[in-house]
């Protein structure tokens, strides 16, 4: 029953933190992300999704733009992954960048995800499925354990 | 139109003077169009509600770049274009994400030439992407 309860509690918050300073971005992934019956947290800016997750932590996934003002994504998944109660929201991150040093950078942050733009209707939508299913499928790993 | 056309046979910047489209060089409709796919049963259009957004956010980055170009304030204009190639790549306006690709890297620690050339051409080539999306939106909403 005790197991029953706490895997309730791991799989309840269907939350997608979406922060990204560019209107079209948030619209477009917020769009998506709803389809797939998920509320989504809009922050439109760095600091605004510092605020957000300093006091909410129930979020499935996040999904960060990398260059935002105030705080940039890098910044954000680096404090996410050193605070305990943030550090297994799986992240993805996008970028218009085209600097490859920048997905090593995302990954060695601790980012589950990296989407580069411009991507297609497709690409946005596996990606999000994708991440959507880490979350799933670590809390699975976590119980065979 | 490819972006180094658009530089290298155009010798005056001028010459992309806001022009009424009839067909599209200045939008990948095709890319524009795939969002169709994402379409809500709610009777919303998304791809109506991305053309508005876009509409409305992007002419306040490019007002953002030309302030920084005018105070020569590169790093600011260089985050501007780089905010603006990601909605523009999205969406199809391809000409107008290239010409921020350019000033992304065009623009360093140093006052570059040719920023303000192509921001001049940015602006053209964003009134001729404003008018097909603007004649796109005209086409969903009939």
């Amino acid at each position: 029953m005790e197991k029953f309860r706490l895997t309730l509690k791991q799989t309840s918050p269907r939350r997608v933190l979406v922060a990204d300073d560019d209107p079209v971005m948030r619209h477009l992934i917020t769009t998506i992300i709803k389809q797939q019956e998920y509320e989504v947290v809009v922050a439109n800016d760095g600091r605004e999704a510092y605020c957000i997750l300093q006091s909410d932590s129930q979020f499935t996934a996040a999904i960060l733009d990398m260059t935002m003002p105030f705080l940039e994504g890098l910044d954000l998944i680096r404090y996410m992954r050193t605070e305990k109660r943030l550090m297994r929201i799986p992240i993805m991150m996008i970028t218009a960048a085209t600097d490859i040093k920048l997905m090593a950078s995302s990954f060695s942050a601790g980012a589950t995800a990296f989407l580069p733009k411009p991507f297609t209707p497709e690409q946005l939508q596996s990606a999000i499925r994708m991440l959507l299913g880490t979350r799933k499928s670590n809390i699975r790993a976590a119980q065979i354990c | 139109m490819s972006f180094e056309r658009a530089i290298t046979t155009e010798a005056n910047v001028l010459a992309f003077a806001p022009v009424v489209q009839t067909t599209s060089d200045a939008v990948d409709l095709e890319l524009l169009n795939a969002f169709e796919e994402l379409q809500a049963d709610d009777g919303s259009d998304l791809i109506v509600e991305l053309i508005d957004l876009y509409l409305a956010d992007a002419p306040q980055r490019i007002i953002a770049i030309r302030e920084a170009l005018a105070a020569s304030e590169w790093v600011t204009l260089k985050r501007a274009a780089h905010n603006l190639k990601g909605s523009s790549g999205n969406l199809g306006v391809r000409l107008v994400a290239e010409i921020c690709e350019k000033l992304e890297h065009l623009v360093g620690p140093e006052p570059m030439a040719g920023a303000g050339d192509l921001v001049q051409l940015l602006q053209s080539q964003f009134d001729r992407a404003r008018e097909t999306l603007a004649a796109q939106r005209r086409l969903r909403c009939e």
